[in-house]
């Protein structure tokens, strides 16, 4: 620490000159002592605050998701809260009943984690690979398609429609996605569709 | 005849649907309103803190702000023309380095010291607040211009309590004269009216706008719109993590940035309106005790802690 040496005279004054806390330099010591006793067995526990985008529907809401734990110091994050973020310009801090009730959406012992398969005939869904669930989707895309592509409309007109297929993409994407789902969705005819890109 | 339809005070009230409000940018200071209120919260915190008698003292001292502040002849704001010229400029309206030579803001310490040499203190308070009152110009401006420029100098931090203790109520008052559309945001962590460093930011209440934060200037007063989870010190939005004494449920955090290695407070106001930037501050030192601890360094600029 750097004292201007014409500032002496002052210091010596103002009993200054060594480097202490407000309340040591005003004589408040006992005081900042008793309250350093009664922390120093206290710990700190770590919140983090999250933005995201609800999931729910194309008018992509701003969240905040606030998780217990420090994941960038290598915790695991516990969920504890989810509130619409006040500074996004959609939706100024509301959120519907849906968004409102997302935590427990997160958390719900029934949420689908992974794809799961329930067999025709079978009473209970059984696990399957990624692969497996990728192959029969597109299967049965291609079978409906195949068997259900109205080509052309009563006054022979090429329409390409298929409608007995629907397709739901999320909300929570970039330009760039909602633009790539369009354009594989499109191309297959499907007309029972929404993505981002509707709004 | 078509009769009144009564509002039935238990269904929702469709008029609020779609009428969200825009948070504004600024709430600038009632200067007697603020210290009051401040000194209240200081004088209510000293009940039960062990920090008793030194929010005491400072509930007394915030009290005598309110008192100049509603007492002292009002200082004129910053001309027309500067006004223009900061806003042409994206410059704060209020030009902190030449208060340093105010005559007012002078006049306002003498009259500050000689009052507050009224007050109960602990001897070292006192004889730094006689140093402050013999002071001569030189030193005075050194205290003024450490204070107008957010440094308190790690060996005096006594003196310099009494000249920040008056510069808030000169600044608040100027930033009472100011009208919120002439101002614009500067940068992340600088107060809007004179460029100041927040001493804590506030997840605000008010009813319309609940969850936005609000920065508050420890200089001036002003509370200015910030967007959370971005840091104050550097204004990142990465690597940013709350911490807090004991509980995540608590009403008062440190906002923590890995990037430039610095916390500044955050107080819940949506969960305890009571909270005041500046006197719960003083009263959650703890916090501050603990965060010391850490690699992290304290960002929020408060006179009445200096030292941490």
């Amino acid at each position: 620490m750097n004292i201007d040496l014409s500032r002496r005279g002052f210091m010596k004054l103002a009993g200054a000159g060594v480097a202490t806390t407000s309340l040591g330099a005003m004589g408040f010591h006992e005081a900042e002592a008793a309250e350093a006793a009664h922390v120093r067995d206290f710990k700190l526990a770590t919140t983090t605050e999250t933005r995201n985008i609800c999931t729910y529907c194309s008018v992509a809401c701003g969240i905040i998701l606030y998780s217990k734990g420090d994941l960038a110091a290598g915790e695991k994050a516990e969920l504890l809260h989810i509130e619409g973020d006040a500074d996004h310009p959609t939706n100024r801090g509301t959120l519907c009943p849906k968004g409102a009730a997302l935590k427990s959406y997160v958390r719900a012992e029934t949420r689908l984690t992974r794809p799961r398969y329930r067999a025709p005939g079978a009473d209970k869904f059984q696990d399957i690979s990624w692969d497996e669930a990728l192959d029969k989707i597109a299967r049965a895309v291609k079978d409906d398609r195949d068997a259900n592509l109205i080509e052309r409309n009563a006054e022979g007109v090429p329409v390409n429609r298929l409608t007995t297929t629907g397709f739901l993409a999320a909300s929570a994407t970039t330009n760039e996605t909602a633009w790539a789902t369009w354009k594989v969705v499109r191309s297959l005819g499907i007309v029972g569709f929404d993505n981002q890109a509707r709004v | 005849m078509t009769k009144d339809i009564q509002p039935d005070p238990s269904m929702p009230d469709p008029s609020m649907i779609g009428g969200v409000p825009q948070a504004p940018l600024v709430f600038l200071p009632d200067p007697v309103r603020v210290f009051d209120t401040r000194a209240k919260r200081f004088a209510f915190l000293a009940e039960t803190s062990r920090l008793g008698p030194y929010l005491s003292f400072l509930a007394a001292l915030t009290e005598l702000q309110a008192r100049l502040a509603a007492e002292d002849p009002a200082p004129g704001g910053p001309s027309a023309e500067q006004i223009a010229r900061a806003k042409a400029a994206k410059m704060p309206p209020l030009d902190r380095a030449a208060l340093a030579d105010d005559p007012a803001l002078i006049r306002l310490l003498d009259r500050f010291c000689d009052e507050a040499a009224k007050l109960e203190m602990p001897e070292p308070a006192r004889l730094a607040l006689k140093a402050v009152i013999a002071a001569d110009e030189g030193d005075r401006r050194w205290l003024l211009t450490n204070v107008l420029s957010d440094t308190i100098p790690e060996d005096s931090a006594a003196p310099h309590l009494f000249a920040s203790a008056a510069v808030q109520v000169h600044l608040a008052r100027l930033a009472a004269t100011l009208n919120a559309k002439d101002l614009q945001p500067i940068r992340t962590g600088l107060c809007p009216c004179c460029g100041g460093r927040p001493t804590s930011s506030l997840v605000t209440g008010t009813p319309g706008i609940e969850n936005v934060r609000y920065a508050s200037c420890m200089s001036c007063a002003t509370l200015w719109n910030e967007v959370r989870i971005h840091c104050l010190a550097c204004g990142t939005n990465k690597g940013i993590s709350y911490r807090s004494a004991e509980t995540t449920e608590a009403t008062v955090k440190a906002e923590c940035c890995q990037e430039c290695h610095s916390w500044v407070k955050i107080f819940y106001q949506v969960k305890n309106p009571s909270l005041d930037a500046v006197a719960d501050d003083v009263g959650s030192i703890g916090l501050d005790m603990m965060m010391k601890e850490t690699d992290l360094k304290r960002a929020g600029f408060n006179p009445y802690l200096a030292g941490y």
